[in-house]
């Protein structure tokens, strides 16, 4: 115990002012004389004794009263030895990716997790401030430091099992980062399955802060044999169902040789079954010829026989849209008959016959509707009518596609119709000269592009001719090697314009015979038709577009109806709308979380049917090796044990002032004093 | 208008005992105006002859005249009522609440009767002044000067010791031995029947004897907020005292003892009066003069022939 203002104690040299009136003043009463002592007797002494008390304590409590008011303004205060384990934040992060609704007996690895974390939150010291974490395909922070258990208990109940890709290298980014502002230690007790195919590819990535502890609570029971459909290949959209072919990849992670039935299933309904043999610990294929579905979107899911404790990546969903060919509409002038040609052949070999190119001349095309198609190809066209112009623009505002040839004929104008730019200069290449030069070659592709994907063959293409074109805001998708455009990209309002700075006939380039070509064709036909958007399967946690993030000024304001303030509906495998209103008008992109079919009506109108599958690294259960864990958890500088590590907490010393409490006593005791001394100087009344 | 003059605690402020009975006694007089029971003895009643020592002022110079001798003019009234008045000088008679102590009180009240007697009824006065002992004594006379002496007695009439009327009293034989009015003036503080007894013989020579017990009225009606010590006056004997005692017990033995002290004298043949310091003296003249009128019915006083 000490005091803050010790000098405040000379206070209690006033505790001679109650003494004073008590004592000193009583023993200066004067004596009343009387007449005479005839008719008086002495006053029993137990009724004196009991005055006097009432006087002493009323004494007592005016003396308590000065020394208390003494004391409170000498600031006492205690010093103690706390267990202080609210210094060291406590971290609980459970892992809810889609590996840990593996089961092992009865319940699934996420229960063991957050059961093992409800048990940790139970073991903290009272007044630990801890957070709650759940680690699936992104780290989420579901509380904020807080001691309230009762939020952190709620917190822990809430975390749903997920179906992400969770990843070590997400959480060693979010600790660093939280690290930076938080730097006080923390103790971070992550119940996982510790999957391997959860490590980043650099084990820098996942390494800890330098005032982090990781705890590692490993959950389930490692590594069990798990066979999972790995993938599935299937068209998107078809229109001949006989030709339609399902090509399925069956694989054991950790299992020996086994027969398993693979079933394909479509809208809920068993189409076809077939044994494959699985080699131990390996991958066999099976496929299924044709694929019957009804027009319109189907669910449709490969399926194998469940036999294992993991049953939940036994089927992989794909959906499958059963349609008409759609028609492509190609505009070129009535000299060009090749481009059509090599253009219409090629789009026919490829995507299944699902598109069927519409040939026409400018003239022709004035009234075309361009929105019953699925795109447009305007193919060294210098100038087309302005309705029809005009009525592109539109339709490439709200969504609508157009592919762009400058052929030779763009070189007789600097106007590149729709695209909005001008052609600066033609550049003719020396056709057949001996030098290496007389022709161009591509240089750089981006293969991410949609239209790029399968482009193996550009290399060795020739371009004898190409126009200059400034690339300005578009996505350049491919270069000669002398650096110009060849292949750009530019996103108009929701569509896109996608501009081919040479020609598709075999003049300009030998592109038209390469095989490379059809592949381009299939790709760009997809691309812009959306079906390479909407259609196929993919993974938990990828990003669908919805409206275009980067509108420019005169875009934004030509608009049409479908633009600004268009909403999208998106109907989630649960049947529920994830997405506000607002949300739904506004969002750029929307993140598909969950397994299952997403229904989705987007802003021009179009509906699509997606697929999402779990990321299927998530079904190799196979561990962390032991090693590699403790070198992890050994990064952080501790290996507490798990029960130690929830009691941990640290001896601090700790000033607690008792000025409160002394001033709460001085006013009781001053309470106590004035109704004391009310009751005991009142007047007595008189009898009559 | 004068009545307010009666008030003790105006006479308080009136420094001379001269003064104070006179204005006692004329207020007075004036509010008997209309009570002709009460008449003063100036009606002719006798002649007596002249001896020495009488007053010259009341020889008959008339009759002298026409017969060569000396008579006195004798008037109704103006009889042998000897006034005698014992008072208490002890030291419980310094006791006051207020400003008049009872001292004070018995003292307006002696010079007041005195003054009366002398002044308006022409009747002799005595005063004797005692405590354990007779501390002073003038005889009853009508003198020239007799006024003057008894108030100078009662001014040296301080308070000194305890109250002790057995022995006191057996002097007081000595000196009452003709009839008369004597009124004893204390505060009583002593057993009743031992009051009584002292001052029963008084009457044996036919006396008329009233007592007037004077009394504060704290000593009736005691306050006390706490437990205090009290100091006795007369034998400072000290004695701590609660006030629940104080406002029972002691209220009903003061009672008890008034009561006795009414019952015994009367009794005894004896008048008795309660007078507390706060009330006017109107009522111990009223009762003297009751006194005088019950003695002597009919002449306001009884006449008696010779010296």
């Amino acid at each position: 115990m000490g005091f803050l203002a010790p000098w405040f104690l000379a206070g209690m040299l006033a505790v001679g002012l109650p003494v004073f009136v008590h004592l000193l003043r009583k023993q200066t009463t004067v004596p009343r004389p009387v007449s005479s002592l005839m008719f008086f007797e002495q006053g029993t002494q137990s009724s004196t004794r009991h005055r006097r008390l009432r006087y002493l304590l009323l004494f007592a409590l005016r003396t308590a009263l000065v020394l208390l008011l003494a004391l409170a303004f000498a600031r006492p205060f205690f010093r103690h030895k706390t267990v202080v384990a609210s210094d060291k934040l406590l971290l609980v992060a459970v892992d809810d990716s889609f590996s840990m609704n593996a089961a092992d007996g009865g319940s699934t690895s996420f229960d063991e997790a957050k059961r093992g974390a409800l048990q940790i939150l139970t073991g903290k010291a009272a007044g630990q401030k801890a957070q709650v974490i759940a680690l699936g395909g992104q780290m989420r922070l579901l509380t904020q430091p807080t001691a309230d258990a009762g939020e952190l208990r709620a917190a822990v109940e809430s975390i749903a099992s997920g179906d992400g890709h969770g990843t070590f290298g997400e959480l060693g980014r979010g600790m660093r980062a939280m690290a930076e502002t938080v730097h006080t230690p923390m103790e971070l007790h992550l119940f996982s399955d510790m999957q391997e195919s959860n490590m980043p590819g650099n084990f820098a990535d996942m390494v800890m802060p330098g005032n982090v502890a990781l705890v590692l609570h490993a959950v389930g029971a490692g590594k069990m044999p798990n066979w999972t459909v790995e993938s599935v290949q299937a068209p998107g959209q078809l229109v001949d169902t006989k030709k339609a072919r399902v090509i399925a990849v069956i694989a054991g992670h950790g299992t020996p040789a086994a027969a398993r039935t693979v079933s394909l299933v479509v809208n809920g309904e068993v189409k076809a079954t077939k044994k494959v043999d699985v080699p131990a610990d390996g991958r066999a294929s099976v496929a299924f010829e044709g694929l019957d579905v009804p027009y319109g979107e189907s669910r449709c899911a490969v399926r194998i026989d469940s036999a294992d404790g993991f049953a939940a990546d036994d089927a992989s969903n794909f959906a499958v849209k059963r349609a008409d060919p759609e028609r492509v509409l190609f505009v070129h002038q009535a000299a060009d008959a090749r481009s059509p040609l090599y253009f219409g052949a090629a789009l026919a070999a490829a995507a299944q016959a699902s598109f069927v190119l519409q040939a026409i001349t400018p003239e022709q095309a004035s009234d075309i509707d361009p929105t019953k198609y699925a795109f447009v190809v305007l193919s060294d066209v210098p100038a087309v009518p302005s309705i029809l112009e005009h009525t592109l623009e539109r339709n490439v505002e709200d969504g609508g596609s157009v592919l762009v040839a400058t052929g030779m004929a763009e070189s007789h104008g600097e106007h590149i119709p729709v695209y909005g730019g001008n052609v600066e200069a033609g550049h003719f290449y020396a056709r057949g000269s001996a030098a290496e030069d007389a022709f161009a070659t591509v240089g750089d592709v981006d293969a991410s592009h949609p239209s790029m994907r399968d482009a193996n063959g550009w290399q060795g293409t020739k371009f004898f001719y190409a126009a200059a074109v400034d690339a300005g805001k578009a996505r350049v998708v491919a270069k000669l090697a002398d650096g110009s455009p060849l292949l750009l990209d530019k996103q108009v309002g929701e569509g896109h314009v996608l501009l081919f700075a040479s020609g598709f006939d075999n003049l300009t380039n030998d592109l038209p015979l390469s095989p490379a070509f059809v592949a381009f064709v299939d790709r760009t036909a997809r691309y812009l038709s959306g079906e390479e958007r909407v259609s196929g399967a993919r993974v938990v946690d990828s990003f669908v577009q919805l409206h275009n993030p980067v509108k420019e000024g005169a875009g934004a304001a030509s608009t049409g109806a479908a633009g600004a303030g268009a909403t999208v509906d998106i109907v989630g495998p649960d049947g529920k709308r994830p997405l506000s209103l607002k949300e739904a008008a506004q969002a750029e992109s929307f993140q598909l979380e969950h397994a299952g079919f997403y229904q989705i009506r987007f802003a021009n109108g179009r509906d699509a049917l997606i697929a999402v599958n779990p990321d299927r690294r998530e079904s190799d259960l196979a561990a962390i090796p032991d090693d590699v864990l403790k070198l992890w958890s050994g990064s952080a500088g501790t290996t507490a044990p798990a029960d130690e590590a929830a009691a941990a907490a640290e001896a601090t010393d700790h000033i607690s002032s008792l000025w409160w409490w002394v001033m709460l006593l001085v006013l009781t005791v001053a309470v106590a004093g004035s109704v004391l001394a009310s009751r005991y100087l009142g007047t007595q009344r008189e009898q009559p | 208008m004068l009545q307010r003059f009666l008030d003790p605690a105006v006479l308080h402020g009136i420094s001379s005992l001269d003064l104070v009975a006179k204005t006692v006694v004329d207020g007075f007089v004036a509010g008997l105006h209309r009570s002709p029971e009460f008449g003063f003895s100036l009606e002719f009643a006798e002649y007596r002859a002249y001896s020495p020592g009488d007053d010259l002022r009341h020889v008959d110079w008339n009759l002298f005249a026409r017969t060569e001798r000396c008579y006195l003019k004798r008037y109704r009234g103006e009889t042998n009522s000897q006034l005698t008045l014992l008072l208490d000088a002890s030291n419980s008679m310094k006791y006051a609440s207020g400003t008049v102590t009872k001292m004070d009180y018995a003292r307006y009240m002696a010079a007041s009767l005195m003054y009366l007697s002398l002044h308006n009824q022409h009747d002799p006065a005595g005063l004797i002044v005692f405590d354990d002992e007779v501390r002073n004594y003038i005889r009853p006379s009508t003198r020239q000067g007799q006024l003057y002496r008894l108030l100078a007695g009662l001014e040296q009439a301080e308070p000194a010791a305890r109250t002790d009327f057995a022995k006191p009293m057996q002097h007081f034989q000595q000196f009452l031995n003709r009839r008369g009015i004597v009124l004893v003036i204390s505060d009583f503080y002593e057993q009743p029947e031992t009051i009584v007894k002292a001052i029963e013989p008084l009457r044996f020579h036919g006396s008329e004897v009233v007592l007037f017990h004077i009394l504060d009225p704290k000593e009736i009606y005691p306050e006390m907020k706490g437990p205090a010590i009290l100091v006795d006056l007369e034998t400072d004997q000290r004695l701590e005292v609660i006030p629940d005692y104080v406002k029972t017990q002691y209220r009903a033995k003061m009672d008890d003892h008034m009561e006795q002290m009414k019952e015994r004298t009367r009794a005894a043949g004896m008048g008795y009066h309660l007078l507390t310091t706060d009330k006017p003296l109107d009522r111990a003249l009223t009762e003297y003069l009751s006194l005088r009128q019950a003695a002597w019915p009919g002449t306001g006083g009884r006449v008696r022939g010779g010296a």
